[in-house]
Parts: C-alpha cells; structure tokens; sequence
C-alpha cells in the first residue's frame, strides 16, 4: 500500500505476470496454427498488447528482435489518427502494412484488434496486436521484399493502410479477395492470416478477462509501474557509464543494384548525458536507389531500440518503459529514414550491421555489457521454382547462421542468426530435401572463421548446395567487405563468401542477385564469424590446444596467430606455449 | 507371490509403495536420496514397507538416473558417426536463440564435442534410394581408430536414414563386431521420424547414458536377486507405462522422465474411475510445479523432449508424457529487488539449507515460510513432526526480506506480504496452466483440478479461484501419489513410422499395411519380452494441413475411410483452433501405435485409507489467514484420515494428512468420496485473485 499508485505493490506484480504470460501464450498458439515456415519455423512475427494510445505494455519473447521497436504500437497510431476511437468498435480487425508508416518491407503487415472495457461496450482501453510476415503480397518478385533491384515502393507489393478486414466481427469478403489476388500463394496467406485473426481475438478477450478481475485502476497502475520500473532499470545502468559522445563507423557492402559497388557508410555517434542516451545518425548515408532502405520507424528507430535492449535489460520482458531514456536523432532522407516512395524491400538486411555499429559506438562506455562484432547479415539465399515431388509452385526461404562476438567475458557464441533474429530455427535439412529441387552436400563449421582474441570470437559455417531440377536462387549477402570487428585489440573474423559452381566448371562468387540455376550447379555459402576481444597472444593455450582439437583453429592459425607452439602431430604443446609466452614477456619488458 | 512394488528415485526423497495383494493394503517407504548407491537407497526405502522381497510379483522402478547423467555430463566417453558433411549438427542445431537479446546467449555445450565427431562416406535420399554407398573399408578404419581411442559408446546417425535406415544399420553392426566392449546405438533404432538434428541428438544422449545405465540396471538385477526376489523387475519409461528391462537398455532415453511419470498415471487412473473427462494432473513438490492435461482418461505424449529445458538445452525425440514444469516449488525464495519488486523463486532453498523456519541455516523467506506464519500449515507438518518448524524465525524473515522493503507497515503487515508471496508463486504456476491449455486450445475452466505432491493440495483451491476452475479433486496420499501411480502402471510401448501422404483414395491401405507391421512388432515385443498376452492398442494419426508445422493427433479406426479420416481431422482441428482452412490439401505426417499390456494392479477403492462410514471426526482449531477481505480467521482443522466416506467439510477449514495439507478458502466445500477422494466445489463468481 505504498506506491504512488495506491495499489498494494504485489498485486500489480501479479498483473503485470499476467499481461506479460498473455502475448507469450498467444505466440505459442501461433505456431501452431499458422501454415508457412517463415511463421512457424523462422519465426517472424510478434504478439503484443498496446495501450489506448499505442504504447507498449507487453509482447511475446521469442519473436524476431527487429519487431521490439515500435512496429505495434506505430500501426495502431496510424489507425487512431485516420480511423478515430469512435471508428474502432468492439469486434473490428484493422491490418496495416503501410511503409509512410511503418517503414519495413510490405511484407510485414500488423493486425490488431481494440479492447473496449466492459465486454466490448466501454471505451478502448487497449489494443491486441499481431504481426506477421505475410509469406507474399505481390509485387515484381515471388516474396515480395526479395528484388534487389526494385527503386520505389509500388513494386514491392499492395499497401494496405488501416484497412478493416473485419467490421464489429463481420468479415469484409470484399477485403478478403483484395489480399487473396494479390499474393502468389492464396492458400498459405489466407491460412496464416486466419491464424493471425485468432490470435487477436484469443489475446484481447484474455486481457479483458484481466481487466474485469482487477479492475481498469489497477491494471492502469500495474501498467504505469511496469514501465516506470523498466525505465528506472535503464537509467541506473546509463548513468554508471561517463557522459560523453561515442562514434563509430562501418559500412555495407553496396547498394545491391547492377553496377553499384560503392559502400554504404554508416557513421552513428551516441551521447551519453546522466541517465539519457542519444542516438545520432547524421553521419550515414543518403536514401538509396536499390531497396537497402527502411523508413524511420522501421529503420534508425527500431535498430536504436534493438541495440539499447541489448545492452540495458536483455532478459527483462520488453515494453516501452525500456526505451524512454532514449532519443533518436535522424535528419529526413537518409537510407533509415527513407521517404514513403523509397524501395525498402531489403529494410531488415541491414539493420544488423547498424545495431552492431551502435553497440561498437557504445563499447567504450559500457565495456563490461558490450560484445565485439558478430557475422552481421540476414544473409538471405532463397530457392523457388516449381517442386518436382509436388508439382506446386515452391519457395524456400533461408538465412545465413555465423559466429557472434566475444566479449570481456566469454568466447563468441555460434553459429546463431543475426542480432535481429531470436528464436529463428534452421528448416532441417530433410524436410528441404524431401520437397525441394536440390541436396545439400555438407553444412559443417568454418575453421578459423572466428576472429582471434584472449576470447574468440564465435566460428561460421561451410554450407554446400547441388541443385538437381532447375530452380532460382536469390541472395543477398552482406558484410563481406568491412568484417566483424574485434574489441580491445582482438581480431576481425573472416567474412562471408558465396560461390555459384555452374555444372560446366566455370566458378564465380555472387552476393546479391536472382540466378538461375540448372541442375548440377553447386552453391558455396560460407559465412562469417564473430569478432575476437583481447590479443590473441595471450589466449590461455589451454583453450588454444581444445580449439585445435576441435578444428574451430587451424594448426598454422595456432601458431601464427596465437603464438602456440606446436608439436609435431599438430597439436598445441601447451607447457612449451607457456615458456614461449613467459620468454617473450620478459624481453618486451 | 503377493506385493506389488514401485519404487522412484527423485532428487530428494527415494519413495516406495507397496501394495499386499492378500490384505489388500498399501504401505510407504520413504528415505533420502542415496546419490552414491542409489539402488542401497531403494532398498533401505523398502525395509520400512510390509513387503518382502521374496514374496513379490513385480518391481516397478522409476528413476533420475537418466536426467542426471545427462544434465551433469557424467556420460560415457562417446563417439557420434555421422555422413560425411553432416558431423557438425550436434553444434550447429537449428541455428535459433531463444533468449533474443543476450549477447552472452550460449546453448549447453553438445553431448559430444567436435574432437569426438567422425563423417563417414555415405548417403540416403529423402527418398529412401541409396545415392552413395556406405563405405565398408573406410568405417573399417574408424572402427580401429575407435577402438585404440577406447570410447565406452558410439552413436551412429546418418541422413535421411528415416526414409531408409539399411546404412545405419550396417554401420551398427560392424561397429559391434569391431567393439564388443562398448555400447552402440543409432538414430533409427531409436525414432523413425525426420530431422537431422533431432535424430542425431537423441543417438548421441542414447549413447552418452547408455553404457552408465546398464550398468545400474544389471546391478539393481543383481542386488534384487541377490534378495530372492524372482518376479519381474521393470523401468519406469516417461511415456507413461513399464519398459522391460531389455527395452530399458536398448533405449535409457526412453527413461528420461521416468521420475515424474507416475503421478500422472495416478491421475488417469482416478480421472477413469471418477468419469471426469478433463483434468489438470498439477504436482507441486519442493522446487518445481508441473502440469499436464488428462482428457478421457489418457494423457497426451509428446514426441520431443528438451533435456536443460527448450531455451538452452538439446532435444531428444522419445515420446514423454505431455508435462511443462516451473521452478516454483515450497522452497522457492521470495526476493524484493532494487526496484522494490517482489518476485518468487526460481531459487530455491531445495533441502539444504531449506526454509527459514526449518532453522537449518535457510536466511531468506520461502513459499513454506509464508504457509507456516499464515497458519495453513502446522509447525508438525513436515516428517511427522520429527523436523519441527521455527515459526517465529520465519516471521522475522518475512518481515526483514518481504514486508519492510516493500514499505508495507501495520499489525497484519507480515501477513499480508506472506499472503503476497503465495499470490505471486499462484500467479506463475497459473500462467504455467493457463500455457497447457491455450496453446493446445483448450479453455482452462472445462477442466477439473487434480492436485498432488507435498504442496499441490495446499495451492489447490487458491489456484482453481485464480484461473476461475469450479471442481477439484485431491486424491489419496497426495503426498506419495507419484510412487501410487506407479503402482497403477502397464507396460506400454510406443511406435510410429512416417508416412507424409494427403488423405486421398489409397491412403488407408497405405496405413493398414503399415500398421499390421507396427501391431505385429509390438506383440512380437511385449511376448518375447513380458510374456504379455493380452496387449491394447491405441492407434493415432498425426494429421495436418499441408504445410503446416504442427500436426493434430486424431485416432485412427481400422475401419476408416477418407471422408471419416478427413471428417475425424476436421472435428478434432475445429474444436482446437476453432476454424477450418478450406479447401487445403489435408495430409497424414505419422502413425503412430501405442500398445500397452495390463499388469496386476491395486484396486484404487482399496487405495484409500478411511474409517467406517458413519464415524464422526473432530476437528481442532488454528488461526488461519485467508485473502483479504477475511483476515486471520479460527479455523476448523481436520484430519483426513478420520474423514468417512460422504463427509462433508464447509470453508474455511484446513484438512491435514500424512505430507500433505489442503486448504478450503471461505465458500469451498468439500466432500468424502467413495474412492476417498476430497472432491471440492470452488465457487467462481464475483472472484477476485
């Protein structure tokens, strides 16, 4: 009885257990009804609950990263200031994937439904939300966001901006052929959206049910301290760090169109003042031809939030109290802050490298939380064509696994997907082969792909395709040329790297494009891994000699790198490697 | 030959229950887990039961064995053979972090390390044809360098095997004849679905305890005979029925849960016996909660199972009863953080040091704690009385760790936070329920609560107001319930094929045709193995629309056609998701074959112990606290075991029993069953948590 609120302090913990199990429970139903594998295997997609104005109260964990920026709540923004609260009555389900809004690849359509108090006869009290990637939805390539050379939004599929599928719990059959003709795999779409629309309704009658039990004050208050105590959480861990400002730089391989081979640069500078943090894009480059863009809510907003999440509260549920001490700084035009024409097909592609940019500019400040680069890319290679064992049109998509950076603390991890991916599984190798033209020949680590440090950075992998039916290949590989930086003083890791074997010998390295391939090519993907921290040379040769065992390090990497001394049947001979580091730290003394 | 014995080795109590089939009476055993020589525990254990050994039918055997070994990497030296450019599926996985945002995320280390890991050449299509041979001459040469390295087990995986398993098992048997020392598995002859990783993960876990676990149970045999015992001696599978022991060797991780298991079969048992179509089996003990769903007497059985849990472990694919767990448990630690929140558990004092008022050295306020200074458990309650508990020590550390630093001040200020201790651990095992049942589309409130474990019967009605459940039913000895429903246990084995075809014309012959194989080689098993004749079988299809990840368990009539198998999936998807996909391609993934042989078990009517109906029970009185708006009230307390069958008990009361308590809120009603059963009405409207 001591909040501010009034509220007893351990009921509001109870509510807030509920509302942060709700979005959670949802997620799991999700996964199981849905059809693709981009939902129930890779995961992308995001269940939350929002307030009545937009802001996040709660949303499920295992979701993609990259949603934890405001992609909920920034939807049903956009939905209150056309639609109005009067307009958004009990039993409606808006979609909207509109860019000038959201500012990611149209693909990525977010449904809610409003949550009216009192069985649906009250006023909003909130909004269930779900987002989803839609496997499809039109445009000029079989996917949607995969060209790599759209130059503006509208071949990239139809927007639907705010639009009711249904109204006070009817459906819109009109609407519904609107997204059924306008994607190439009617079936599967409709089938994940029916999953969609359940999981909306399930959600908001289960925060209802919460509502009516504690009553609308105390779900107000537990609403109010969560975000409080979150954003508390966060300044106590900002303000530990010495103000200052913080740059660092990297840059993308190029803009993916035919000819383009300049890199993208990306300058961040972040401010630390007391227990605020400011995170500065002035510094990156221009909007873009090609569609390596995402808008300011999908682009310099959500890879701030990402980085911030990483840093301040990774194992705390998320909600918008996480991200209040922070402030986003972002002239108009650029490729994160994109106009609503722009291409942005690729909008998720490289937010990782931004998100690693901003915890490279933070490392300084913030040593004891910060990692050293990770593999950096979505790394998309997507097979399509038609299935010969079921004759239906077939789309694979997949994306690169690579090593993560080392730290102050421990080796890298991996191989793992991207800081924008969570829980995003592998489709196994037997269930793509069963069904799609090709067989993978290996899928195996990458040795000596982890950069080199005291720890080292997490280790790639080698993975070999051999198509057998003609299909086509679209990739998008990034990174190659500005490679997973170490920290303090230890090494980058080796970069990612794509062969395309043609049946007839010739070999040829690819990283963005559509190939057409014909049976009997081979497809090379070899990825990177994570930055090292600390120097190599004084990595304890224990680790050295069971990471030559394991072939994470090469014999010849063991001594030209790390200073092992190395025996004659290749291995580390650990007490030698130890005199050998005494020796020469006396003589540098 | 006239007991019958079940015995589980958990973490820390060894129990053991036995039932006299002349006399038609049960007996307990209960001692500390012996972790040195845990088969001298068991029988330590059974010296306190009326049994003898000698005298017995069967042993039925549950044990952490398994788990242990697994999870604190005692295993076997083990090697993992794989197909050339597939060694590294155990390190890579499936690629995910199931904790998004941690840079320091790092699943469990693999089972076998890289050093460890061989390919060899060879290769299966998906398909099922052979695109490259098995190369004889070079695992020739591996199995010599196998041997001069001395591996205790190897583990033999290899792609696509699930559509033809012929190269492993050749692979197998060259190992064997090249080691006859170690212990040889493959990922076929232990699941037949697909999955790479998956499938070599669970070879690799098989191997890793295999040789550790034949070991124990050669051992066991041996003490056991050693003791004249000449009845049969069973292995508690997690799948919820009775291994043989040679089945229990060939496949130790079809033992994984082997602990938990019983109590759930319990539960079963007594929902058939009580026709309650859906119950919520709930057990809580010192640590952990853990619930699973019974729907028309039978527990789901899930396929997979995740050893260190789903976000850091590693899979094993051995069907395991359905059961999702929560680290709250009567020893979890209340803690009020920074921010000045209170959360409970997942730490736990476990035995040692063990609650605050056990006054073994425990500094900070457990859920029991919070029991005790309410006064919804007895300063008796533990061990008979024989460790009593430090009441006032408890109350300060509430105080001093809970009340003060959460700013409550007042009289009732240590009630209500102990109050506020027991409301947050509800509200975690609630949301554990609510996940059961809205992820397999259940709503919670058609189900009746079936609590057990020490701490179950003490949640049960607060938890059945929070998630809104009108009826629970506490069952006989809660407190010993996982070694009764072992007691209940048949023999069961589980078989499955992939068949990945739509339901169109052809489709049944296709399933009749490999069910005749699967029925054959479980009567073939259960025969040879435990001269069972009568065996029962429990045909399912795992069934979707195509595309989909997860499939729908429908079952499966000899006499099925396409319209009843495609209207069977309609019904059962319909009633689950609440919505059909018209006009998508419906498709059969797997079939799957339970068949389970009936073994002489206890009379559940004899299972309780009661008085004459009739006699009349007294109860003493206690100052209890109940959620506000009640306060502290005197309260009625009764002892269970002086209840007659028809009693009836009004809340608020407190009904006490041999390691266990229930609690009746103010409203609750309790009745005496004919199986002695508590069956309790929790009224649901107008609640408040």
């Amino acid at each position: 009885m001591t909040t501010n609120s009034g509220f007893d302090p351990i009921t509001l913990e109870v509510i807030k257990h509920e509302l942060v199990s709700i979005p959670n429970q949802i997620d799991k139903n999700i996964t199981r009804t849905a059809f693709s594998p981009l939902i129930n295997e890779y995961k992308d997609y995001a269940v939350g609950i929002v307030d009545a104005a937009g802001a996040l109260i709660s949303q499920s964990k295992g979701s993609l990263a990259i949603f934890v920026a405001n992609a909920l709540g920034t939807a049903v923004k956009d939905g209150l200031a056309l639609l109005g609260e009067s307009e958004l009555n009990d039993g409606d389900v808006v979609i909207s994937n509109h860019a000038g809004t959201l500012g990611q690849h149209l693909n990525n359509v977010v449904m809610y439904t409003p949550i009216r108090e009192h069985a649906g006869t009250g006023s909003i009290v909130g909004f269930f939300c779900v987002l989803m990637h839609w496997l499809d939805v039109g445009g000029a390539t079989v996917g949607s966001c995969l060209s790599t050379n759209t130059t503006e939004i509208y071949q990239e599929g139809i927007q639907f901006r705010s639009v009711k599928l249904i109204e006070r719990g009817l459906r819109r059959k009109d609407i519904f052929r609107l997204v059924e003709y306008n994607t190439r795999f009617p079936k599967t779409l409709l089938g994940d959206v029916e999953s969609q629309i359940s999981g909306c309704l399930s959600g908001k009658a289960m925060v209802l049910d919460v509502i009516q039990k504690y009553g609308m004050n105390a779900y107000g208050a537990a609403i109010a301290a969560m975000w409080d105590q979150a954003e508390r959480r966060v300044r106590s861990a900002i303000a530990a760090a010495p103000d200052g400002q913080y740059y660092a730089y990297s840059y993308l391989d190029d803009d993916g169109l035919d000819g383009h081979d300049d890199v993208v640069p990306i300058g961040i500078t972040v401010r630390v003042a007391g227990d605020q943090l400011e995170v500065d894009y002035s510094n990156i480059s221009a909007e873009l031809a090609g569609p390596l863009n995402a808008g300011r809510n999908g682009g310099a907003i959500a890879a701030a939030r990402i980085a911030m999440k990483y840093l301040f509260s990774p194992e705390e549920p998320v909600n918008e109290g996480d991200f209040r001490p922070l402030k986003v700084v972002i002239p108009d035009g650029t490729f994160l802050s994109a106009s609503p024409t722009a291409a942005i097909g690729s909008s998720g592609s490289m937010i990782p490298t931004v998100v690693d940019t901003i915890l490279r500019a933070m490392a300084p400040a913030f040593p004891d939380r910060a990692a050293a680069a990770h593999h950096g890319t979505y790394g998309i290679h997507a097979f399509s064509g038609r299935s010969p064992v079921t004759g239906e049109n077939f789309f694979h998509l997949d994306t690169c696994v690579g090593g993560w950076g080392a730290s102050r603390e421990t080796d890298g991890y991996g191989p793992s997907r991207s800081n924008v991916h969570g829980d995003t599984s592998d489709v196994p190798v037997e269930m793509q082969e069963a069904f799609n033209p090709y067989r993978i020949e290996s899928y195996e680590l990458r040795t000596d792909s982890g950069g080199a440090g005291l720890h080292r950075g997490g280790i790639g992998v080698v993975k070999t395709y051999c198509i057998t039916a003609p299909c086509s290949l679209t990739l998008k590989i990034d990174r190659t040329k500005c490679l997973p930086w170490g920290l303090a003083d230890g090494s980058e890791a080796l970069g990612g790297h794509v062969e395309l074997h043609s049946g007839d010998g010739q070999v040829r390295s690819i990283l963005k494009g559509t190939y057409a391939l014909e049976a009997g090519d081979r497809i090379v993907i070899q990825t990177a891994g994570g930055g090292g921290w600390g120097l190599a040379s004084q990595r304890d040769p224990n680790l050295v000699s069971s990471d030559v065992l394991r072939r994470y390090v090469s014999p010849e990497a063991a001594r030209d790198v790390y200073g092992a001394v190395m025996s004659l049947d290749g291995r580390v001979d650990i007490e030698a490697t130890f005199q050998k580091r005494l020796t020469t730290t006396k003589e540098t003394k | 030959m006239r007991y019958l014995i079940a015995t589980d080795t958990g973490g820390t109590f060894t129990d053991v229950a036995t039932f006299d089939l002349d006399s038609e009476k049960v007996s307990y055993g209960k001692t500390l887990t012996n972790y040195e020589d845990l088969v001298t525990g068991v029988l330590v254990g059974l010296a306190e039961t009326d049994a003898t050994l000698r005298d017995s039918l069967l042993l039925k055997h549950g044990t952490t064995h398994v788990i242990n070994t697994l999870i604190e990497r005692k295993g076997a030296k083990t090697a993992l053979v794989a197909t050339r450019g597939f060694s590294d599926l155990l390190e890579i996985g499936r690629g995910n972090r199931p904790i998004p945002f941690a840079l320091g995320y790092r699943r469990a280390e693999p089972l076998v390390e890289r050093a460890h890991r061989y390919p060899v050449t060879e290769r299966m299509g998906a398909d099922g044809m052979v695109l490259v041979d098995l190369d004889i001459d070079e695992l020739k040469s591996l199995a010599i360098e196998l041997q001069r390295q001395s591996y205790e087990a190897v583990a033999v995986s290899f792609l696509n095997a699930y559509a033809n398993p012929a190269h492993e098992l050749a692979a197998v048997e060259l190992l064997r004849e090249y080691l006859p020392n170690a212990y040889i598995t493959s990922g076929t002859a232990l699941t037949r679905e697909w999955f790479e990783y998956e499938r070599s993960s669970t070879a690799a876990a098989n191997a890793y305890v295999g040789a550790g676990m034949s070991r124990y149970i050669e051992t066991f045999a041996q003490k056991l005979r050693a003791k004249e015992f000449s009845g049969t001696f069973y292995m508690m599978g997690s799948n919820g029925g009775v291994l043989s022991i040679k089945r229990a060797i060939e496949q130790p991780v079809a033992l994984v849960e082997s602990g938990p298991i019983g109590g759930c079969i319990g539960a079963a048992a007594y929902a058939g016996a009580l026709t309650m179509p859906r119950i919520i089996a709930f057990d809580m003990g010192g640590t952990t909660a853990k619930c699973a769903l019974v729907q028309n007497g039978k527990f789901e059985v899930q396929p997979v199972y995740y050893v260190g849990g789903y976000e850091y472990g590693f899979p094993i694919k051995t069907p395991v009863l359905d059961i999702i767990e929560i680290g709250t448990g009567g020893g979890s630690i209340a803690t009020v953080d920074s921010f000045g929140r209170l959360a409970v558990g997942p730490r736990s004092a476990g035995s040692h040091p063990g609650p605050v008022a056990f006054g073994r050295g425990g500094e900070e306020p457990t859920v029991t704690d919070a029991n005790l200074v309410l006064g919804r458990i007895s300063t008796d309650s533990f061990m008979q009385g024989r460790l009593k508990l430090d009441l006032a020590a408890a109350a300060k550390a509430i105080d001093e760790k809970v009340a003060k630093p959460l700013g409550y001040t007042g009289i009732d200020r240590i009630d209500r936070a102990a109050q506020g201790i027991l409301d947050l651990a509800t509200a975690s095992m609630a949301a554990v329920v609510k996940e059961i049942t809205v992820e397999r589309g259940h709503d919670v409130r058609e189900f009746a609560l079936f609590p057990f474990g020490g701490g179950g019967p003490l949640f049960a009605t607060i938890l059945a107001h929070q998630l809104r459940i009108p009826k629970v039913f506490i069952p006989p000895h809660p407190g010993n319930f996982s070694a009764i429903g072992m007691l209940l246990a048949g023999a069961r084995i589980d078989l499955s094929r992939m068949i990945v075809a739509p339901v169109q014309v052809g489709v049944v012959e296709k399933l009749l045709d490999t069910l005749e194989q699967l029925e054959n080689e479980a009567v073939q098993t259960m025969r040879n193995e435990l001269g069972a004749k009568d065996v029962i079988f429990d045909r399912t299809l795992e069934m979707r629309y195509r595309g989909q990840k997860h499939t729908v368990r429908v079952s499966f009539d000899k006499d099925a056609d396409v319209i009843t198998l495609l209207d069977q999936f309609e019904r059962v998807y319909e009633g689950r998701y609440g919505h059909l996909v018209e006009g998508s391609v419906v498709e059969v993934l797997d079939l799957r074959v339970g068949a389970e042989a009936i073994l002489p078990k206890p009379d559940l009517k004899k299972l309780a112990l009661m008085p004459p109906p009739g006699s009349l029970p007294k109860a003493q009185q206690r100052e209890v606290f109940f959620p506000l708006p009640h306060g502290r009230m005197s309260t009625p307390i009764w002892q269970r075991a002086q209840l007659p069958a028809g009693f009836v008990i009004s809340g608020p009361a407190v009904i006490e029993e041999f390691s266990s308590t229930t609690i009746l809120l103010p409203g609750d009603r309790a009745e005496v069953g004919a199986y002695g059963e508590l069956a309790i009405d929790c009224p649901t409207s107008g609640d408040r948590a």
